[in-house]
């Protein structure tokens, strides 16, 4: 390459290199590849030398402008990035200011914890009843094996209409009304309000339940403790578990299940009393009475059903402490939910 | 029910923890709600003797005793207290001594005097709250000995809690039978007292049962001689320990036999039964009887007495009369053991409000063939420590012997039900265990119930013997094997669950409250006539809700005297009706309450505080995510505000309504005038058919929009120019809406300046000015004829 032709390229580089923005390199581009910048110049001036020397010299020419045309292209498409970059940058705000939020509202606590417990079961296949809240007497008790002037009917102390209706003490009730309609095989769950007279920081007159019921030929309480425990260990994971005998009349044989305590791992602690083990829901098979109740046929069909407070289990969970503040409507206890 | 260790080790060589004791009775049914021991805590305190006490030689209130704890030389000890003196016995905690509130007693020197122990007060050895000095123990408290053996500290007590199917184990004989079965150890007893005596007790008693449905026999047995006086100390210490208080000797006796065998009993003087004769038999009606407790109770003829020749003596199961009862001048006495029908008892306590331990077993079921035991273990027990002299025989009068019940166990059913698999020799085992005898015929087992198991009715009552034997916890643990008949979720169901996650969204906090109301509450909030309680808890929780908005109000006023004023509640639940006849009807319903604004207000936007048509829009939010084409007319819920309400309607049904809190119940300052209430009926709309959309083509050709800025009287509204626009724009008008309204300078005094953009669109082909042009003008001469309403 001859030495104009060099100096010259040096000259471009240097320039190009200085150049601060795209404006500066649009004026490179007019300076070198015008119509009046040096290349053209150049090239037009081609036609002054020989002519031997001519198509040499001419390639040569060719060749800068092209080596200046792409670089000048390169710098110019980055440059442009950089500018774009440096203008959006300078619109960044405050980001340290807060989002123009909308705070959600939330669902109550009990709410909440029904439907995790709902969830479990359903998806366990067993499907959603619903019963009236005030009762005829045979629901709540006879139908259920709770004769009048039974000592069980002191397990539940009762709320009477004028009308001698009752307020629903359990949900069981809402087995016999399934089990009136529905024909097994059938697993179902009730959720809702239950009513009892007694009010203390544990005891509300209102609260709600969870009852559960299968009937199918062949089930026996094996299921209802295969059931349960996988209902126990979704809600609260694994844990060690036990089943004690006990007593409904709806149900014979009749349980109580604990689980270990979820507060000091079985340890022993104010919640559980010191004994390891909190109490969960009460089961049991379907006593024959309360099929033959309904009409089911005792011989063919078996079954079992239990029963949880849904109110106990948000205590536990949230650890609230007075199951008045479930029922308080105040906002400073809701919005923590 | 207090359970005594020592008391149950009469009948049952049991030599397991306390702990594995109530872990075992637990998981058999029976619940531990505590263990007490009251000395468990209490070691190396023993009874010591002060041999003198003398002023401390350097302060005045504290003493310096020598005690003599029978180990060696005599303690050192400076005391503060000031009621003991020298010769008395008192408790000392030796050196080591830990006492019940942790307090360690160490060698000390007080005020430059060493003290090697402490004596101690009923308060320091966790007996007692009391800290009235220095216990003074009696004379007779063997020296040196462990105060915890010295005070019967060392006793275990269960507090068991009984399901009431259990009334065969009310008792030490129940607790110890059951735990016999769980031990597997043999049940045993001293032999208890026998009929033997002077005398026949024909000569000094007749029994006559009026009605065997009632009672089913009844027992008497004659004791003379009886000094009553107080109770032994063994006898007084076991009733105290299991929370009976300690009345005198006799009445005592038929106490511990209660709490020993579990039959009450009930002790008579004899020379107070008038006619040497016992009739049980109903009341007569108005009959009155004066109880132990002095009240004088109006009887009816639904109540068993217990009458002599002329009338009642005692409240059959219930309790005595206080006429016919022991006292100090008794020495003749009529024991009685009966067995009284369950029922009639729970009946007549229930009515009288007059619960005792005795009708509280009887209503439980008693043990028939214990009524000669009891009696001749009372007998027993009044010659041993009264002085008694029993007169030979019980006057047993028992018409009807109960027969055993039998029932049938089948193997292959115990095997289904529970899902294991015993042989008929493993069943016969287990119930064995539990006295339960049973013969075999071939796979099945037939079961003699013994008369006090009241709670084995059916073969499931035995099969749950069997499992309680085996173990709930070694029953295997499977799936059902079944699929369930398939009930979708109902419309209700559905709704109620997307109705509640879209108010949370739309950041509402869900709140439930009492179904209850007060059955006084301002007519304003009765909907209807509300249902009431016949035994309500409080005047407060009296009623049963008729709508949603007391409870709604309620909550709104609550917080907002928190200070909490930026509300938004809903509340989904059912309210109650009565309905025609003795039923009533329940609704699903939900409720909102607004008050403050609806948006956050914040570095950029400001407050927009609740009025009638956020609410309004919030209803209409629903509707349309819902698909329930909603209409609004004036409403007239006198909760509400009689002009800033509204009526709404679906498919011709109100649902509802909503509004602003009428000014009457702003009961305080706190509260702000725009507080809002809303009500639905979500049964009523989960009823409506939601149309399922048919797709539209999205149109191909351009829009046309125009403008009109109107001047609307005040006789006109938004509904009417509304429906003017629609009507004459036809099938070309796409859409219309308001976008803006404005009243003040430049509009005259009354009249809205109303404007409302209209878009017009032909499917077909694209729409001109020209075509546009005479509908605008239809429109605007309509508006103009029919509302006074006028183009700006």
């Amino acid at each position: 390459m001859s030495e104009s032709h060099s100096n010259l390229l040096q000259q471009y580089s240097s320039e190009r290199e200085s150049a601060q923005n795209t404006a500066e390199l649009e004026a490179l581009r007019v300076k070198y590849l015008g119509k009046k910048g040096e290349i053209t110049e150049q090239l037009k001036g081609l036609g002054k030398l020989p002519p031997d020397e001519r198509k040499a010299v001419g390639a040569e020419i060719n060749r800068i402008k092209n080596e200046i045309s792409e670089s000048l292209e390169k710098a110019m498409r980055e440059m442009a990035l950089k500018e774009q970059e440096t203008k959006l940058q300078a619109e960044r705000p405050d980001h340290s200011l807060p989002g123009l939020f909308n705070r959600p509202g939330t669902l109550h606590p009990v709410d909440q914890v029904a439907r995790e417990i709902a969830d479990i079961f359903l998806a366990m296949g067993f499907f959603m009843a619903e019963g009236p809240e005030i009762e005829d007497e045979y629901y709540n008790f006879e139908a259920l094996n709770v004769p009048s002037h039974h000592p069980a009917r002191e397990m539940q102390d009762t709320f009477f209409l004028e009308s001698g209706q009752v307020l629903r003490t359990q949900t069981s009730p809402v087995q016999i009304r399934t089990m009136e309609t529905l024909q097994p095989p059938l697993k179902m769950i009730g959720l809702g309000k239950v009513f009892r007279r007694d009010s203390d920081i544990t005891h509300s007159p209102m609260f709600h339940q969870m009852e559960g019921l299968v009937v199918g030929e062949n089930i026996s309480m094996s299921d209802l403790k295969g059931t349960l425990i996988m209902f126990v260990e979704n809600m609260f994971g694994k844990r060690a578990y036990r089943f004690r005998p006990s007593y409904f009349p709806f149900t014979e044989p009749s349980a109580e299940m604990d689980i270990q305590c979820i507060f000091c791992e079985g340890k022993g602690c104010k919640v559980c009393k010191s004994t390891g083990w909190m109490e969960v829901l009460g089961c049991g098979m379907v006593n024959p009475r309360v099929f033959e109740a309904v009409k089911y046929d005792t011989e063919k069909y078996t079954g079992f059903a239990f029963g949880m407070g849904i109110e106990r289990m948000a205590m536990l969970r949230y650890g609230i402490n007075d199951i008045r503040l479930l029922f308080n409507s105040d906002i400073r206890f809701l919005r923590q939910f | 029910m207090k359970i005594l260790l020592s008391w149950l080790k009469d009948y049952i060589d049991i030599k397991e923890t306390p702990e594995r004791i109530a872990d075992a009775l637990n998981m058999a049914g029976l619940e531990v709600e505590a263990i007490i021991q009251p000395g468990k805590h209490l070691k190396n305190v023993v009874v010591g003797k002060i041999i003198s006490r003398d002023p401390h030689p350097d302060a005045d209130k504290l003493s310096l005793c020598r005690v003599d704890v029978n180990r060696g030389e005599p303690l050192q000890i400076v005391c503060g207290a000031s009621n003991m003196k020298a010769g008395d016995k008192v408790p000392v905690a030796m050196l080591g001594a830990k006492l019940p509130s942790g307090f360690e007693i160490s060698k000390a020197k007080i005020r430059g005097v060493e003290s090697s122990g402490m004596m101690c007060s009923k308060k320091e050895l966790g007996i007692s709250e009391e800290h009235g000095g220095l216990y003074i123990l009696p004379e007779a408290t063997p020296l040196g000995e462990d105060i915890v053996k010295a005070l019967g500290m060392d006793e275990v007590i269960f507090e068991i809690s009984i399901t009431p199917n259990r009334g065969d184990a009310l008792s030490h004989l129940g607790i110890a039978r059951e735990l016999s079965a769980i031990f597997n150890l043999p049940l045993h007893r001293e032999p208890l007292g026998d009929d033997d005596g002077n005398g026949k007790v024909s000569d000094e008693i007749k029994v006559e049962i009026a009605n065997e449905t009632l009672c089913q026999r009844y027992g008497a047995r004659v004791v003379k001689g009886v000094n009553v006086g107080p109770s032994p100390d063994w006898l007084k210490d076991r009733l105290e320990k299991v929370g009976i208080r300690s009345i005198n000797n006799v009445v005592d006796v038929t106490n511990y036999i209660m709490m020993d065998i579990g039959h009450p009993m009930h002790a008579f003087d004899l020379n107070l039964i008038s006619g040497k004769k016992i009739i049980v038999r109903p009341a007569h009606s108005d009959e009155k009887l004066k109880t132990l407790d002095d009240q004088v109770r109006t009887l009816d003829s639904s109540m068993l007495v217990i009458a002599d020749a002329e009338h009642p003596i005692a409240l059959a199961g219930v309790m005595g009369g206080a006429e016919s009862s022991v006292s100090d001048k008794t020495t003749d006495i009529l024991l009685e053991a009966a067995s009284f029908q369950p029922v009639s008892i729970r009946k007549t306590a229930k009515r009288l409000a007059m619960m005792s331990e005795s009708s509280y077993r009887f209503e439980r079921g008693t043990n028939i063939d214990n009524i000669p035991i009891a009696l001749n273990e009372a007998a027993r027990l009044l010659k041993e420590i009264a002085c008694g002299n029993p007169v030979k025989g019980i006057f047993d009068a028992y018409p009807k012997q109960e027969i055993l019940k039998q029932i049938r166990v089948r193997t292959r059913r115990v095997n289904k039900l529970i899902g294991i698999n015993l042989t008929p020799a493993q069943i016969e085992t287990y119930l064995l265990r539990l006295k339960l005898e049973a013969r075999r015929e071939g796979e099945d087992l037939i079961v003699s119930v013994p008369p006090y198991r009241h709670d084995i009715e059916l073969e499931a009552d035995l099969i749950e013997e069997v499992a309680r034997m085996y173990g709930y916890n070694n029953i295997p643990e499977t799936l059902p094997a079944i699929t369930s008949v398939l009930k979708l979720p109902t419309p209700l169901q559905k709704l109620e669950n997307r109705v509640k996650q879209h108010m949370v969204s739309l950041g509402f906090n869900q709140i439930i409250s009492y179904s209850f109301i007060p059955s006084n509450i301002d007519e304003a909030f009765r909907e209807k006539k509300p249902l009431l309680l016949k035994n309500p808890l409080s005047e407060d929780q009296s009623a049963m809700r008729t709508s949603l908005k007391w409870g709604m109000y309620d909550a709104l006023r609550r917080n907002i005297l928190n200070d909490e004023f930026n509300l938004k509640f809903f509340e989904m639940g059912r309210v109650f009706h009565p309905a025609t006849g003795e039923m009533s009807e329940e609704h699903s319903r939900i409720c909102l309450g607004f008050s403050g604004s609806f948006n956050n207000f914040d570095w950029r936007r400001s407050a927009e505080p609740f009025d009638l048509f956020t609410v309004k829009g919030i209803i209409q939010n629903i509707g349309e995510l819902f698909g329930f084409r909603f209409k609004f007319a004036q409403g007239v819920c006198s909760v509400l505000h009689p002009a800033m309400q509204m009526e709404v309607s679906c498919e011709k049904t109100v649902v509802g309504q909503f509004g602003q809190l009428h000014p009457n119940f702003l009961d305080n300052r706190k509260m702000p005038k725009n507080i809002f209430i809303a009500e639905l009926d979500l049964g009523l709309l989960a009823k409506k058919t939601v149309a399922i959309n048919r797709m539209v083509p999205i149109p191909e050709l351009p829009a046309i929009r125009r403008d009109l800025a109107l001047m609307v009287p005040a006789t006109a509204n938004h509904r009417d120019i509304s429906k003017i626009i629609a009507d004459e724009a036809k099938t070309l008008l796409e859409g219309h809406y308001l976008f803006d309204i404005y009243q003040g300078k430049g509009i005259a005094e009354g009249c809205r300046s109303m404007a409302y953009s209209l878009t017009f669109r032909d499917p077909q082909k694209t729409l001109t000015d020209e075509q546009i042009q005479p509908i605008i003008d239809k429109i605007v001469n309509r508006l103009d004829k029919d509302l006074g309403v006028k183009l700006r």
